[in-house]
């Protein structure tokens, strides 16, 4: 729905009419936050403002009646504003913007990237861009506890294999992946500077040092009882069995495609990729040694159709 | 045993609640920041700093006065940053000192900012310090409220502003250029260099970013005077260090000794030495893009440059030791997977490299090695350092190539045993 710019004053959405006259005035007064123009409040239906107002407020993109995100928004304009004053400029505030929608809805919605846009003056797109790069917001619901434990180095030497290995299996679930009821979810992320203390982890960003095997059990059974020392995220909606994103592979980088066949016909696979990881690599012995490879291990070979074809 | 042990910015820690800015205030703080303000100049302050030949605490370990004055005289707002995204694997000094002495970090940055005339300055801690990140908030209040900080500090009408900013997971965020993206609400990536920061930097403004630890030694070297700081320790590289020590040790923990204090010293002395009956393999010397260092280096004095004789780093002060229980190939997989996860992706070298590394690293892990793979790995490792933006990339090759070559013995037989399993089966 393009009602930004020079569109008609009364604008149809599902058959009804949309007031965005509000939205209309604060972009034309330089795109600046709806929360100066409005006093740090959003008066919404109450104050007798046509349905509909509120909405095109946090969202030119998606206009829609009655959403549930919009009483969030609205209680949460103060805070939006106080944000934005921190800083010199606007788009400083998109990840503390970001914090504060994953803390009340668990995740940062879709509708959140889009109030946080409206906020900044960015598009949606380039919010979601830049939410994706960190491994603490989630763009999918997480479970009301999430686990990080601590896989890398100082924990890995105090014996963090074997701890993680026995979440796993208490647990029920992998790396990235959250439990059938939505309770947990569990993740090993990389150094979280307790080394002194390790193995380490974080519930819900909250430090547990020294695991053993009893720490883990007792954990598990003071969440599922309801009793853990440490609050429950919130849950504004059912996760499913991992948050991760297929497009970005959990990372912040996208390099090494997934890819596990020989075959593939980018070459770029979990094997044939080693062979062209020794190409790019380009010296004239691992050359060799790749064709050698390539005649000994049968498993390099690609397989050729009957009639001679790949 | 204790006099290695010269508590400065960890004095009272453990006994004192330093939280409360009451406590601070009897210890002495905030006095430095308010003779600062009100009787010094700006350049009597950097002057000081100067003097002190303060190196940088993160990782470069470049001398702090030095990176200040490269800030341009061009009338633009200047901005101070103070890097609290503390996640080179082995180090945990600023999340000590952040949850622990809050006050200390907030004068150190405020007169660091003073010094260099800045109006605004910013902190960025890393997302998972969620409870320091809160302890912060607290303790800027307490300061605000006492008129420390703020647009009228200590009633001189000088303007001090201070922006607590959280990031959200991200290792590349402790490079600087990437911290100041992140902070302008962008995806941290590095920017291209130059411009450095001290000409653009924050909002394309003049920006010094520098070290927690860095900055909290600011009001000690004001207070004592900067032939204090210069004399502990070597004189290219002076003052004191928060040094962590983890890995194979009886007492892990964060040590502040002078620097010149021996690794044999750091490892015996401080951390309780090896557990009973281990023996020392190694010991990596300034957290996870250092090299490894061994037996034949315990003796050598822990500062900047004898390190980096040594051809290793002491990067940001953190020991992880090894002993003879170590898995040299798992430690290499999973330094080697943490610069292939945290890699940004910008540039390919370090997104690939790193990655297929990795992956090399996994097979041989898994049994599945070939005899070519260990030199392919060492070979990738060296071809990939140098092309990148930032120094992610070329922190893969350091540990890696020490240990390949120390412990190739370790690698070959993971390989070995895989062939000869595949041979059995």
């Amino acid at each position: 729905m393009r009602a930004r710019r020079g569109g008609p004053a009364t604008l149809q959405f599902e058959g009804k009419p949309v007031d965005v006259g509000g939205t209309q005035r604060s972009m034309e007064s330089g795109g600046g936050s709806l929360v100066n123009a409005q006093s740090g409040t959003l008066s919404s239906a109450s104050a007798g403002q046509p349905a509909g107002a509120a909405v095109a407020d946090w969202s030119p993109y998606a206009q829609r009646d009655g959403h549930p995100f919009d009483a969030l928004y609205a209680s949460l304009l103060p805070e939006i504003a106080r944000l934005i004053g921190l800083y010199e400029q606007k788009r400083s505030a998109l990840i503390p913007m970001a914090h504060l929608f994953q803390e009340h809805e668990g995740y940062v919605s879709a509708n959140a990237m889009a109030a946080i846009a409206y906020q900044v003056g960015e598009t949606p797109a380039t919010v979601e861009s830049t939410v994706s790069f960190y491994t603490l917001l989630y763009r999918k619901p997480v479970g009301k506890y999430v686990v990080q434990v601590c896989r890398n180095l100082s924990c890995l030497l105090n014996g963090a294999e074997e701890i993680m290995d026995y979440a796993r299996e208490q647990l029920g679930i992998g790396h990235l992946e959250t439990t059938a009821d939505g309770l947990i979810s569990y993740e090993e992320v990389e150094c979280l500077a307790a080394c002194d203390r390790a193995p380490c982890a974080q519930v819900n960003l909250e430090f547990v040092y020294d695991l053993t095997r009893e720490r883990i059990d007792a954990m598990i059974a003071a969440i599922k009882g309801g009793t853990y020392e440490i609050a429950p995220l919130a849950q504004t909606a059912k996760p499913g069995r991992t948050w991760r994103v297929e497009q970005d592979n959990g990372r912040k980088s996208a390099g090494g495609m997934n890819v596990e066949s020989p075959n593939n016909a980018g070459g770029i696979g979990d094997r044939s990729g080693l062979v062209m990881f020794d190409l790019i690599v380009g010296k004239a012995q691992y050359e060799s040694r790749s064709n050698e490879r390539l005649v000994h291990e049968t498993t390099l070979r690609p397989e050729l159709s009957e009639n001679g074809h790949h | 045993m204790a006099d290695v042990i010269t508590p400065v910015l960890t004095k009272g820690i453990g006994e004192l609640n330093l939280r409360d800015i009451a406590v601070y205030r009897q210890q002495g703080g905030y006095e430095q920041l308010r003779r600062a303000v009100m009787e010094m100049t700006p350049k009597e302050v950097a002057d000081l700093c100067n003097g002190s030949n303060l190196r940088g605490r993160g990782g470069a370990g470049f001398p702090t006065g030095r990176k200040w004055s490269f800030l341009p005289n061009n009338g633009r707002p200047r901005y101070m940053v103070c890097n609290c995204d503390e996640a080179e694997p082995g180090t945990f000094k600023d999340h000590m000192l952040l949850e622990e002495t809050p006050h200390q970090i907030i004068e150190g940055i405020l007169i660091g900012a003073y010094a260099i005339g800045c109006e605004h300055s910013y902190i960025y801690i890393r997302g998972e310090f969620k409870r320091g990140f809160e302890i912060m908030r607290d303790a800027v209040q307490q300061a605000r409220d006492a008129g420390f900080l703020g647009e009228n500090v200590f009633g001189t009408g000088k303007r001090l502003e201070f922006t607590i900013h959280r990031g959200a997971g991200a290792y590349i965020c402790g490079e600087e250029t990437g911290l100041l993206n992140s902070l302008e609400g962008k995806r941290g990536e590095p920017r291209l260099k130059p411009p450095f920061p001290a000409i653009k930097g924050l909002y394309g403004e003049p920006t010094v970013v520098n070290n927690v630890e860095t900055l909290a030694y600011l009001p000690y070297i004001l207070r004592n005077g900067p032939e204090w700081f210069a004399k502990a320790g070597p004189e290219r590289s002076p003052g004191f260090k928060v040094v962590s020590i983890s890995g194979h040790v009886r007492k892990p923990g964060n040590y502040e000794v002078a620097m010149g204090t021996t690794i044999r010293q750091l490892i015996d002395d401080c951390a309780g030495g090896l557990r009973p009956g281990r023996e020392f393999r190694g010991v990596q010397p300034g957290g996870g893009s250092s090299a490894c260092l061994f037996e034949e280096h315990l003796d050598l004095p822990y500062d900047f440059d004898s390190i980096a004789k040594a051809g290793s780093m002491l990067g940001s002060g953190a020991m992880v030791v090894f002993d003879d229980t170590t898995d040299w190939v798992k430690a290499a997989h999973s330094l080697i997977r943490f610069y292939a996860h945290e890699s940004c992706g910008q540039c390919t070298p370090c997104r690939e490299g790193g990655d297929w590394i990795e992956r090399t690293l996994r097979r041989i892990l898994d049994g599945r090695g070939v005899d070519s793979d260990i030199d392919v790995i060492v070979s990738a490792a060296h071809q990939l350092t140098g092309l990148n933006l930032c120094a992610l990339g070329d922190s893969i090759e350091p540990f890696l190539a020490s240990v390949i070559k120390r412990y190739e013995a370790d690698f070959r037989a993971y390989i070995t045993r895989g062939s000869a399993q595949r041979v059995a089966v």
